[in-house]
């Protein structure tokens, strides 16, 4: 296997991405100093090559030693991850689904509370007999209201429930943002 | 087979000794080291070893290393050298690998 040496730094380059550039454009000029030294003293292009190992195998090699270098564990932060989880996991069990199922089913009774105040307004008001109208009924405590007192009610009552719906999926993204940066604050 | 397992084991463990003494004696540049290395089949290593090797004693600040311009058309070359932090280090690794030594020695004179 031989490539041009432009083409061969170019994808160490590449494998080194997790580093900052300026350690990377240091990495790579050392490498090209080594190479062509080695063409000083006679190695063939190919021998070279065998010599240094693929790019990716070369990269991986500068990756390794530095993450194993980073990732000291230490038993402070083995405690603060298993706060967060714990806190984040256990509250998430209650929190997610609750505002999960609210949101949307919410918003679409929100939705659909007007829509069958009109249906059934209609329905009576131009004497369409409609199936299925007669089991739309608002009743408010025992007393049952008429179609069109009922097609406010169904109004305003739409309203407040999507009012809710959307209360929770805002309450929902705030969680879930909170999280996040709470992530990036202790972790 | 075994035998080069104990032996890739043995220079793991001691590649990063032979170059905190190599740079001792003068600051040297990676491919000089790595030269200097072939001389001895023991530890004779390769770019990919020897390169991230000299990155992390950098970041643990045993070495330093400058940039400085070759002739003939090379590129320039980067030194390293120890720092007193590294000179220290190695006084310590000196110890240890004495004692290692005086072990072994014990261990081989030693009567059934």
């Amino acid at each position: 296997m031989t490539m041009p040496l432009e083409k061969y730094l170019n994808a160490v380059n590449r494998h080194l991405k997790p580093l900052p550039i300026s350690e990377r454009t240091d990495i790579i000029k050392e490498i090209e100093g080594s190479i062509l030294e080695m063409e000083q003293d006679g190695l063939s292009r190919k021998q070279i090559v065998e010599r240094l190992g693929t790019p990716k195998d070369l990269a991986k090699a500068y990756l390794a030693d530095l993450l194993a270098a980073n990732q000291k564990v230490r038993p402070s932060r083995i405690l603060a991850v298993c706060a967060f989880y714990g806190t984040v996991g256990f509250s998430g069990l209650f929190i997610i689904p609750v505002l999960g199922i609210i949101a949307p089913c919410f918003l679409l009774f929100g939705i659909l509370s007007p829509l069958a105040g009109t249906v059934k307004l209609i329905g009576s008001s131009f004497g369409l007999n409609l199936p299925f109208t007669r089991y739309i009924i608002f009743t408010f405590g025992s007393a049952t209201l008429s179609p069109i007192p009922a097609f406010f009610a169904s109004i305003v009552l739409g309203a407040a429930l999507a009012l809710i719906g959307y209360g929770a999926w805002r309450l929902l993204l705030l969680y879930c943002r909170k999280v996040g940066s709470a992530k990036r604050k202790w972790l | 087979m075994n035998l080069d397992k104990w032996k890739s084991q043995i220079v793991r463990g001691t590649l990063e000794y032979c170059i905190l003494l190599m740079l001792s004696k003068k600051p040297c540049y990676g491919y000089e080291l790595l030269q200097k290395l072939e001389h001895y089949p023991i530890i004779a290593s390769t770019e990919s070893t020897i390169y991230p090797l000299l990155r992390r004693l950098l970041k643990e600040n045993y070495l330093e290393s400058v940039w400085k311009d070759s002739y003939e058309g090379l590129p320039p070359r980067k030194y390293y050298s120890l720092t007193l932090e590294g000179k220290e280090y190695l006084d310590t690794l000196s110890e240890e690998w004495n004692r290692l030594t005086e072990t072994i020695t014990k261990l081989k004179g030693e009567q059934p």
